[in-house]
């Protein structure tokens, strides 16, 4: 283990980071002061729509991203370690700094393996540079560990001679051979047959937590964060806007933008009752959003919500970027007055309430 | 034109191992002499005795054209292996560090496809002086400048792929990615592109030879018969026809050849066929 990483530091920490992109069509901004932090060991759901921030942040994470990507504000350090901000780390140790603490697995299994080369040679290559290396375990016993049976036949074989799940398995196995302290998770099954895409998820939050590694999930399905992980992070517009313990935000979400995905999430409507979609369309961001990214689709909207951002804050066991939900008292008795109706997180009547009322309006 | 490209391309590939054999084998074949003069009359038609014919010097033509193929083919050999270190290097680094780096290597690669390629060969032979050295330096400067396009464009995609991601999050270096996961995977096209550097190489050598600035006779290479030949054009025709249709023979089997190993080793290819 690098010398120079705190074991008691959260594995990842993000606050307020900022990064754009530099495109033909100007700036795009990806993150708009995102803050988010993963504890030593924590399984992490990331979840939001397409395009909102949540594979920037994942790159951002090992500083993997594209050449275009302009880190403009705010800090992220990987445990401990400053890797966006100020000291950050540069060359041979920021190499160091990903060997040791970061591991991989990506949405398509087949692209993430060399077409070029055996199994075998590649799960060698993927613990080189440890100096722990020759006391590693043979990677058939690693290939045993994540369930595939015909070992001899995988580690002979080229990439596209594996199933799609056999190559997540495989690409698994390779990102937790060196036994990294975070593993980064960008939609892993997605790409994978549906009937194995529980097993493959169920592998691998297993495996994270017998070796101690957390895990950040990427991913746009609830059904599964709800089942395997411990937290969740909801992310819009280039930010987290809630983040909390799985169970406690999934049931009583406080955010409008979270009440709405979990309106919108298929499993426990009545025959002939419709879901949710949530009106309107994502941002796309050029800079910095002047109030709440979310403002234009948020049936509770306040008129400070589009003018002024609201601050990432801790309000009851959670943290939230909203200003429905400051922990003060104006904003609230503001909204209560709007809405005639106590705006409290763990009221479940309430969402309930303007569920039907906008199934009526719709 | 995948129908009866595999029998073409077969075809081509028997020519063009058996012009190699002729090639390699050419000096232990029992052929003669081929810079003795005065070994029979002049400019004899092709006949029992003299299969090519002899020139103006009353040399055996025979093992002239050996010769020539030989030199042919080891000058544009030599310059298309120098071709695919240089582009392949410059290539690759042009995709991998975007950046000032690239822009140099690619500008520099416009520069140079910019001119016409006969022309940029005479301009350096110039500068080298005539001779192998001067031809190979040509062929180099010449066919490099695609390959590096190639190779970058094949190496753009790979390094953004997520194999390479992965090999940077476990640590590895440029020279690792380069070398173990960008270089296997744009070898093959790497390749293709080589078979038609060889035929350009070829054709350059030749065309260099042909106004007496590659290889100094009394060596011969097919460009140089047919320039020796040009002036007995309408008395002793063989002696352009033979060197000129062997000539257009070992490029057009080389071309044909590199369309064999396009397709077979396009996987998407493969896949369809299937």
């Amino acid at each position: 283990m690098n010398p120079e990483t705190d074991p008691s530091a959260p594995v990842l920490a993000l606050s307020d980071l900022v990064v754009e992109y530099a495109t033909r069509h100007g700036r795009l901004r990806s993150l708009d002061e995102a803050t988010l932090s993963v504890a030593p060991g924590q399984i992490v759901a990331l979840v939001g729509e397409s395009g909102s921030g949540k594979s920037t942040l994942g790159m951002a994470a090992g500083r993997l991203l594209a050449s275009n990507a302009l880190h403009v504000g705010g800090r992220l350090s990987l445990a401990g370690r400053p890797v966006y901000g100020s000291g950050a780390v540069d060359g041979e140790p920021l190499r160091a700094l990903r060997r040791d603490v970061l591991g991989f697995v990506f949405q398509n299994p087949v692209t993430a393996l060399d077409p070029t080369m055996r199994i075998r040679r590649q799960m060698e290559l993927a613990c080189r540079g440890r100096r722990e290396d020759r006391h590693e375990r043979p990677v058939a016993e690693l290939l045993q560990e994540i369930g595939l049976s015909d070992v001899s036949r995988v580690l002979r074989s080229y990439p596209h001679e594996l199933s799609g799940g056999m190559a997540q398995r495989v690409g698994i196995a390779m990102a937790l051979r060196r036994r990294p302290r975070l593993l980064i998770a960008d939609e892993p099954t997605a790409a994978v047959d549906a009937t194995l895409r529980e097993q493959i998820l169920r592998l691998l939050v297993s495996r994270c937590r017998e070796v101690g590694c957390a895990l950040l999930l990427l991913t746009h399905d609830l059904h599964a964060v709800a089942q395997h992980t411990e937290q969740i992070a909801v992310m819009y517009g280039g930010r987290v806007i809630e983040h909390g313990p799985t169970a406690e935000v999934l049931d009583h979400p406080s955010h409008p933008y979270t009440r709405a995905l979990v309106a919108a999430l298929p499993g426990a409507e009545k025959p002939g009752q419709r879901l949710e979609a949530i009106r309107g369309i994502p941002p796309v961001l050029h800079t910095a959003c002047p109030g709440c990214a979310f403002a234009p689709r948020c049936p509770d909207a306040l008129p400070e919500c589009r003018s002024t951002r609201p601050v990432y804050a801790a309000v009851g066991g959670r943290k939230l970027t909203c200003h429905l939900h400051t922990g003060g008292t104006a904003s609230r008795s503001a909204a209560s007055a709007r809405n005639g109706a106590d705006r409290d997180p763990a009221d479940d009547a309430d969402r309930d309430h303007h569920g039907q009322g906008r199934r009526t309006a719709t | 034109m995948p129908f009866h490209g595999d029998l073409l391309s077969r075809v081509s590939l028997v020519v063009l191992l058996g012009l190699l054999a002729v090639a390699v084998l050419g000096p232990w074949l029992p052929l003669g002499d081929p810079a003795a003069v005065n070994v029979g009359p002049r400019l004899a038609a092709p006949s029992g005795e003299w299969w090519t014919g002899t020139d103006s010097l009353g040399r055996s033509v025979l093992p002239r054209l050996v010769e020539g193929i030989r030199t042919t083919f080891l000058l544009a050999g030599v310059a298309v292996m120098g071709t695919v270190a240089l582009g392949v290097a410059l290539g690759m680094l042009a995709a991998y560090y975007r950046g000032p780096i690239a822009e140099l290597i690619i500008r520099g690669a416009d520069v140079l496809f910019a001119f016409p390629s006969l022309l940029l060969a005479i301009l350096l032979v110039a500068i080298t002086g005539p001779g192998a050295p001067g031809a190979v330096i040509s062929i180099v400067l010449i066919c490099s400048p695609l390959m590096v396009r190639v190779v970058r464009a094949a190496s753009l995609s790979v390094v953004g792929r997520d194999f390479v991601v992965a090999a940077r999050v476990g640590g590895a270096g440029p020279v690792r990615i380069l070398l173990v996961h960008v270089l296997p995977n744009v070898a093959g096209t790497a390749v293709v592109q080589a078979t038609y550097a060889l035929s350009v190489g070829m054709l350059i050598e030749s065309g260099l030879s042909f106004l007496g600035l590659g290889l100094q006779p009394p060596n011969a290479s097919l460009g140089s018969l047919v320039h020796e030949g040009a002036v007995y054009l309408p008395i002793a025709p063989w002696l352009v026809l033979i060197p000129g249709a062997l000539l257009a023979l070992a490029i057009m089997a080389v071309n044909l050849v590199g369309d064999g190993l396009r397709d077979a080793l396009d996987v998407r290819g493969v896949e369809v066929r299937r």
